[in-house]
């Protein structure tokens, strides 16, 4: 079965994005969901990477012009709000993966 | 003599300023960034850099209890891993995390200096964990002394790094 990717985004350095990949990957195990693949990359970086995603999670602005699914990062850092972003990410998740297995 | 060292970073009383009375956010990194460097944690570029990230990448950040900045930079500016932490008598404006144009009323700044990249995971989960626990963060905004603020995040550090 093909994985889900997800890039998490940080402004200059990859300091904040690792955290919130961290967190992410806690929720969505928590949520019995194990098909993701996650990683965390500079916001200088995310031009030439995206391609190989399918949605993005930042806590940078997005400059990057992109069809992607796009949430941000802040709600795992905050934990204000936290609940429902991992809900919505859920819900994309499980969407991606319906369109992969009927491709 | 208690260490202030956890296994990777260091927290001292030497690094925590309590309800200080500043006006912007340049000062208050200045003087986090001085307290670091003067006691030999992070190289002289160190400040300056983290005041050129914080204008294009922004720390604010909006916790349930308070705002809570978190400026930092590259690792190479860094020689020893620590976290300089203030408290504000009165708030300090500073920019959204991942949104430039907003701002934030900021009444705890933790100043994170990390050498090496392999320690960020290790170091955040420790530390920037305390943004989202209410409780922590009331502790710190009622701690009168350096000591005390030391002791909330050891207890804390202690907490998360059980798990």
């Amino acid at each position: 079965m093909k994985k889900v990717n997800i890039i998490v985004v940080c402004g200059s350095g990859v300091a904040m994005a690792m955290h919130a990949a961290y967190k992410l990957r806690e929720h969505l195990e928590n949520e019995k969901i194990y098909d993701v693949f996650i990683e965390g990359t500079g916001n200088n970086n995310l031009a030439a990477c995206i391609d190989a995603y399918d949605m993005v999670v930042s806590n940078a602005e997005v400059t990057v012009k992109t069809d992607k699914p796009i949430f941000s990062a802040i709600p795992l850092i905050t934990g204000v709000g936290e609940e429902e972003l991992v809900k919505e990410i859920v819900a994309k998740v499980k969407e991606i993966r319906e369109k992969n297995n009927n491709s | 003599m208690q260490s202030n060292k956890f296994d990777t970073f260091t927290i001292s009383e030497s690094l925590i300023l309590v309800n200080e009375e500043i006006e912007t956010k340049e000062k208050i990194i200045k003087k986090l960034g001085a307290l670091l460097f003067e006691q030999g944690f992070v190289k002289g570029s160190f400040t300056q850099a983290v005041l050129d990230r914080e204008v294009v990448y922004p720390t604010g950040l909006k916790a349930r209890v308070t705002g809570v900045a978190v400026p930092h930079t590259d690792t190479e500016h860094v020689k020893k891993s620590a976290v300089a932490i203030a408290t504000l008598k009165n708030p300090i404006i500073f920019n959204g995390m991942g949104a430039p144009k907003t701002e934030v009323s900021v009444f705890i700044v933790m100043m994170l200096a990390i050498h090496d990249q392999k320690l960020v995971i290790d170091i955040l989960r420790k530390v920037i964990l305390i943004i989202e626990k209410d409780e922590v963060l009331k502790e710190i905004l009622a701690a009168n002394e350096p000591q005390t603020i030391k002791e909330i995040m050891q207890k804390h550090i202690k907490l998360v790094s059980k798990k």
